[in-house]
Order: structure tokens, then sequence, then C-alpha cells
């Protein structure tokens, strides 16, 4: 059984009740029937509406523009419904409407059924979040190119500093060498400083170049065969003296089969570089840093591990944004760094296709990840 | 070895010179592309270290320039530019050698002495 026969006696009562409009036009385009709402909302009299035209009834500019009186022809003519168009009511109000036809016994159509929905909050709505879209679009524009700008100033500004860097570092050198006279013991550690400082300021610009270049994807690598433990071992030697400051221990242990992989040999000292320096920073004087590379099926697989003071699960993916420095408070930011080793790294790596992850717990120390695969 | 060195920073120029200078060369110097042509034809040095960020006419244009004129020029670029690619056309221009800033001492001799 439909449940149409529990609601007969109040079929009439539902369709006075409901918020939508609905009105019956027989094929002369009379009005037979507009229910409670319509009145409602036109604020006409029934005596007004019932027998007469709806070009009578309606606005003029409404029957015009919406070519309904067409629409209802069309709908007597084939039987089947119109699917539907918006319409706007005079006083900015939008309807959305529909036109069915009744049929009757004999399938013939005396009548059709217009229903209008009050579409005017959602039009609003959509106006509002075309327009939402629109300024956030605008918004989007200009802070990329605002990024792309201060990318531009970086590449430029940090080129600019090549040039007198090279010019201190120049007669830094030349006081080194004895070019320029013997220095005393105290001349000589200074400039020892100024060599160091210079040093510093040089990776600074470098690091801003790289950034600036991974950024603007204007970072390019150039793939040469290369030993990756002999990278590994070079890297290692270099920051020696670093570690030795902090007695840690630095070990290098390779696990399978070693042959050349194709990559940019420069860089990836670098990715070495940067993670090991980490490593060494944040360990504990007399820790144990350890590299193993392990030869995987298609890929190299290297961990930098160390006893440290680890990194909490929050800040895991953070590390690797540019910038990061370990703490939001600019003030209580270690100097000297701008938080670019791990963003680089992560860059060099991702450009030669493979990965770079960090596993740690705090107190207990980290392990990073990279894979470069052999190509 | 005379050595023309061609920068517009003149401080460049002068760390050059006094580097080049102590190391018992002879220094000739250039501002502009433009005056490295005419220096170039005037003084027949055996080096030439050639900037590449120049006004008017840049390094790379000076180069050919100084190669159509003497094909066995030995021109070693140093630049502070870090563009990737540009060591591969400054090469194809005929460059023998590409330094760049900053350089140590020790790199600028060797590669003088490799091409010179």
């Amino acid at each position: 059984m439909r449940g149409i026969e529990y609601v007969k006696d109040y079929q009439e009562d539902i369709i006075e009740t409901i918020p939508s409009t609905i009105i019956v036009v027989n094929e002369s385009l009379k009005i037979l029937y507009a229910n409670r709402n319509y009145y409602l909302k036109s604020g006409m009299k029934e005596r007004d509406v019932i027998g007469e035209k709806l070009s009578r009834v309606f606005p003029q500019i409404l029957i015009g523009r919406t070519q309904i009186e067409e629409k209802i022809g069309d709908v007597f003519l084939t039987g089947k419904p119109f699917d539907g168009d918006q319409l706007r009511y005079p006083g900015g109000i939008f309807y959305f409407y529909k036109i069915y036809p009744l049929k009757e016994a004999e399938g013939c159509i005396s009548k059709v059924v217009i229903l209008l929905e009050d579409i005017t909050e959602l039009t609003r709505l959509e106006e509002e979040l075309k327009d939402s879209y629109v300024k956030l679009e605008n918004a989007f524009a200009e802070l990329k190119e605002n990024d792309e700008m201060k990318s531009e100033f970086i590449l430029t500004a940090s080129h600019e500093l090549r040039t007198p860097l090279t010019v201190i570092n120049g007669y830094i050198e030349m006081f080194e060498e004895g070019m320029l006279g013997g220095l005393d013991e105290i001349q000589s550690e200074k400039i020892q400083v100024m060599h160091s400082q210079t040093d510093h300021m040089i990776r600074l610009v470098e690091d801003m170049l790289d950034t600036s270049r991974l950024e603007s994807k204007k970072f390019k690598i150039q793939r040469t065969p290369m030993r990756i433990e002999q990278i590994a071992r070079s890297a290692l030697e270099d920051l020696s003296r670093l570690a030795g400051l902090k007695e840690h221990t630095l070990s290098l242990k390779v696990d399978g089969e070693l042959s050349y992989i194709e990559g940019d040999g420069r860089r990836i000292k670098q990715v070495f570089n940067n993670l090991l320096t980490n490593a060494i920073k944040y360990t504990p004087d007399k820790g144990c840093i350890e590299v193993i590379i392990k030869i995987e099926p298609g890929q190299v697989r290297v961990s930098i591990s160390d006893n440290g003071i680890g990194i909490a699960k929050k800040d895991q993916e953070k590390i690797f944004e540019k910038f990061y420095t370990g703490s939001g408070h600019s003030l209580t930011r270690e100097s000297g760094r701008l938080g670019l080793g791990l963003a680089i790294a992560k860059g060099i790596v991702e450009a030669h296709d493979g990965k770079l992850w960090v596993e740690s717990e705090p107190g207990i120390g980290s392990t990073f990840f990279f894979t470069l695969p052999k190509t | 070895m005379k050595i023309l060195v061609v920068d517009d920073a003149p401080y460049m120029i002068k760390v050059l010179k006094d580097i080049l200078v102590a190391c018992g060369h002879e220094v000739h110097e250039a501002v502009t592309g433009e005056e490295a042509l005419i220096r170039y034809s005037d003084i027949k040095p055996e080096v030439v270290l050639m900037d590449i960020l120049m006004p008017s006419m840049d390094g790379v244009s000076a180069t050919r320039k100084i190669l159509e004129q003497d094909p066995l020029a030995k021109i070693i670029v140093i630049t502070a530019v870090g563009k990737t690619g540009l060591e591969k056309e400054c090469l194809e221009a005929g460059a023998r050698k590409f330094i760049s800033k900053p350089f140590k001492i020790k790199e600028l001799v060797s590669v003088i002495n490799s091409v010179g």
C-alpha cells in the first residue's frame, strides 16, 4: 500500500503548508489554482488571481524575460516537464521554477503545475561565495607575485654580496699567506677570526642562494657517476675538527656491495655536511655519530644517527621547513643560523628523486635517512 | 705573465691586482667590456680574467669579441652569478675556465697557471 493513502485527507493541507509556491494553469494560460504560499509572497488576493491569465498576474517584465508562456506551451505540446530555470522577481527576489504536466486518465494534458522555489538567500550566498573566490584568487596571485619578488630579491642580494665577500676574503688570505708582510701573533689570531667569520658569511650567502633556487625551481643537479662512500668519507673528514671539539666519535659503515651511482657529488656532499653538522651540534659532548650506507635493490639508503637531544614528534615535520631554527621565539633563536640546512638537504635529495626523513626520540637521539635511486 | 683584469667593481680589480702582482704578474685593467676589447689589442695579454655582469657589454659578449680578434685568447671567467647553465654558456663562448666568486687564492693561481 502506498503511503499516500494515509495522507489522502491532508493532501490539501500539505500543499497549502509547504514553503514552495505552486500554481496550476490551463492550456489558455489561465490560473486555476495557486497555493497559500503564492498569496503570502505576492501579497495578491485570490479574487485577483484565479481565472486570470498568467500574463495579467505575473509582472510583464518577468513574462518577457523568462518566456515562461512559451515554455508552458512546450510542456503542453510535448508532455515532458520543463527542467527548470532561474527567474528574478522585481525587488531582488530569485526563484527557481519548474513546469510539470498534469496527465489525465486518457493521457491528455489540460493543466500544468508551475513550482517556484525561493532561492534568494541561496543566490545571495552564491554571489558572496563567488565574490570571496575572486578575492581569494586575487590575494593568491598577489601573494605569489610577492613571493617571486622576494625570491628574486634574495637571489640578487646574494649575488651582490659575493663580490665584496671575495674582496674581503682575498685580502684575508693575502695576510695569511704573508703576501702583505709578516704578522705578529695577535694580528694573525685576529685574521684567523676574520677568516672563519667570512667563511661563515659565505656559507650563509650560499645557503640563501640555494634556497631561492630551490623555491624558484631553478635548482639543477648535474648527474655524473659518483661513489657515495667516498663522498661520505670526505664529509666526515671535513667535519672531524668540529666533532673533535665536542669529543664525538664519528664512524662510517657500508652494508652491501657498492658501485657507482648517478648523482651530483658536490650537492650530495652538501647533504652529508648539513646532516652531520646538525648531528654534531645537537649531540652533547662525547656523543656517537654513525653513518651507515646500505645498498638496497634499486637504491642506496643512507642513515646518519646520533645519540643527541632528539626532536619532539610535533617538530619532526617543521624542521624541514626553511627558516626553522628550533624555536618559535625569535629572541631565543640560536645565532649564526638561518634554518636552511635541512630544507636544502631535502631539496637536493628530492632533486635526485630520492627521499629524506627523520626518526627521532627526544633524549635518545635522531636518525636522518635519505635514499638515492641507483638509476 | 701579462694579465688583463676586466671587472666593473673597483675593489674587485684592486684585490685581483694586489694578489696577482704579489705573485709576480704584470696586471692591466678594464672596467667595461668595450674597454676590454681596446685594451686587449693594445697590450696583448697572455690571460684575461673576465667578469660577466657588466653594464652595456656583458662578459660573454666581450669574450666572443676578443676571440674574434684573437682565436687563441686565453679567457678565464670570474663571476658572482651562480645561474645554472652560465658556466656552459661561457665555455661555449670560448672561455677556457670558469671560477665562481668567492674563490681561494690557491684556486685562482692554479687556474691561471693551467691556462697560461
